[in-house]
């Protein structure tokens, strides 16, 4: 099969596994065709990056700061918070898989009785996790970027009183 | 003297009443102060709260009767509901807008809480393309996806009728994540395809618990350490419920590599 083609069955399944996942979340009805394109442009960004070769971490963090910037205007547009749109078309880059393989490895190492075999098993648990680790610091440092960058309008926000920050 | 005390203790409860919808539904620190704030200030309080995973406590003053009141308020188990997020959000701003008091604020905080979610026969197919959804971008063919399908609709359905008998929410990840990886294990040998691993690996992954973990790493950058850190945590001990089911139904069908 060609690139091409692959590319945009992906594209059209990442959108699907996002809207699937707004569902769950019960994301309103209103906000579901937003969802489903955000996930699906976020997953071309993440793909055709992998394609050519810039780490899971790094493409990850560029297709999170997409869905985090894109968020904004929608939720305007749409009336609620950008976090309703954001966090159900990321959820399909959440790295479950080095997750579990990570503790997969855990429970290997806990059973093993072959102790050649145990530094390989440690050396991939170590992979896994680190990996797990900053695919979620990415993911959440991309969404909240524009909350971080253009922060005035926040903290105006947070402010009560003059003399006094909540918490 | 007695009922302007009774009035700033109902405020509280109500503020109280909104954090805990808010954080039950799955909304990150920051988030939740911007909402209070915005109900507090338009029933002249000053409320200070501190959020935790299950339990809050509030600390309101009322600017116009001048009464202090501290509340405390046990928080039932989290279920994901953005549905509840963006009806409070919304209610934030058109209340900022038409200066709503603090009857009509009552009123419609008790309106939201009565949400639905979708009809589970909708939440099932929905979650079900996703699993296969998922499938497709680990790199499986429509056999394998057809695989994670059934897979993931078990798998949800059992999560469902545990979670309706309020057994404890880890048991219950767990029971669902074994009942999805049994099944696509079995479906590995009737129908392989090509990559018959990937369907067990993504078979699970719905039941990864995206909300906490995402929250847990923005909490922490905006400050809230502690909350953050119990939020990674209670996402963590999902992943490991999870691990331990696939780990049990991997040693069973006696399958080495994943």
């Amino acid at each position: 099969m060609n690139i091409e083609i692959s590319i945009i069955e992906k594209i059209i399944w990442s959108g699907i596994a996002a809207t699937g996942f707004a569902i769950l979340f019960n994301v309103p009805k209103r906000l579901l065709i937003s969802v489903f394109s955000i996930g699906a442009i976020a997953g071309f960004i993440k793909f055709t990056l992998l394609l050519n070769e810039t780490g899971i971490i790094f493409s990850t963090l560029l297709a999170a700061s997409f869905v985090g910037f894109s968020s904004i205007p929608i939720a305007r547009y749409k009336h609620t918070s950008p976090f309703v749109v954001s966090i159900p078309s990321i959820i399909p880059m959440i790295p479950g898989y080095f997750g579990y393989k990570t503790l997969l490895g855990i429970m290997k190492l806990a059973m093993s009785k072959n102790t050649t075999l145990e530094g390989e098993i440690l050396m991939s648990v170590l992979h896994n996790g680190l990996n797990m680790t900053f695919v979620l610091a990415s993911i959440s440092i991309g969404v909240s970027l524009p909350w971080l960058l253009f922060r005035e309008k926040g903290l105006k926000k947070i402010k009560l009183t003059d003399n006094e920050n909540l918490i | 003297m007695d009922s302007s005390e009774n009035i700033s203790e109902k405020k509280a409860e109500v503020i109280l009443k909104i954090t805990s919808l808010l954080m039950t539904s799955g909304a990150n620190t920051n988030r939740i102060l911007l909402i209070i704030n915005k109900f507090a200030e338009l029933m002249n309080t000053d409320a200070q709260v501190f959020i935790n995973h299950k339990a809050l406590i509030i600390s309101l003053f009322d600017t116009e009767t001048g009464f202090k009141t501290t509340q405390v308020k046990r928080l039932p188990n989290h279920i994901v509901n953005f549905d509840i997020i963006s009806a409070l959000s919304r209610a934030g701003l058109k209340a900022q807008k038409e200066s709503w008091n603090f009857d009509k604020i009552k009123e419609e905080i008790n309106r939201i809480e009565k949400f639905k979610h979708y009809p589970r026969i909708i939440t099932l197919v929905a979650v079900s393309f996703a699993g296969a959804g998922f499938c497709n971008l680990f790199g499986g063919d429509y056999v394998n996806m057809a695989a994670t399908f059934i897979a993931t609709f078990i798998g949800l359905f059992v999560r469902q009728e545990a979670v309706k008998r309020a057994y404890n929410p880890y048991l219950s990840t767990s029971t669902g994540a074994f009942f999805a990886a049994f099944f696509a294990s079995a479906a590995m040998t009737f129908m392989p395809g090509t990559n018959p691993e990937m369907a067990l690996a993504t078979s699970v992954l719905f039941l990864i618990p995206g909300v906490p973990l995402v929250n847990s790493f923005t909490d922490m950058i905006d400050g809230y350490i502690i909350t953050g850190f119990v939020r990674f945590i209670n996402g963590l001990l999902f992943v490991i419920a999870i691990a331990l089911s696939l780990f049990i139904v991997m040693y069973i069908f006696g399958i080495q590599k994943l």
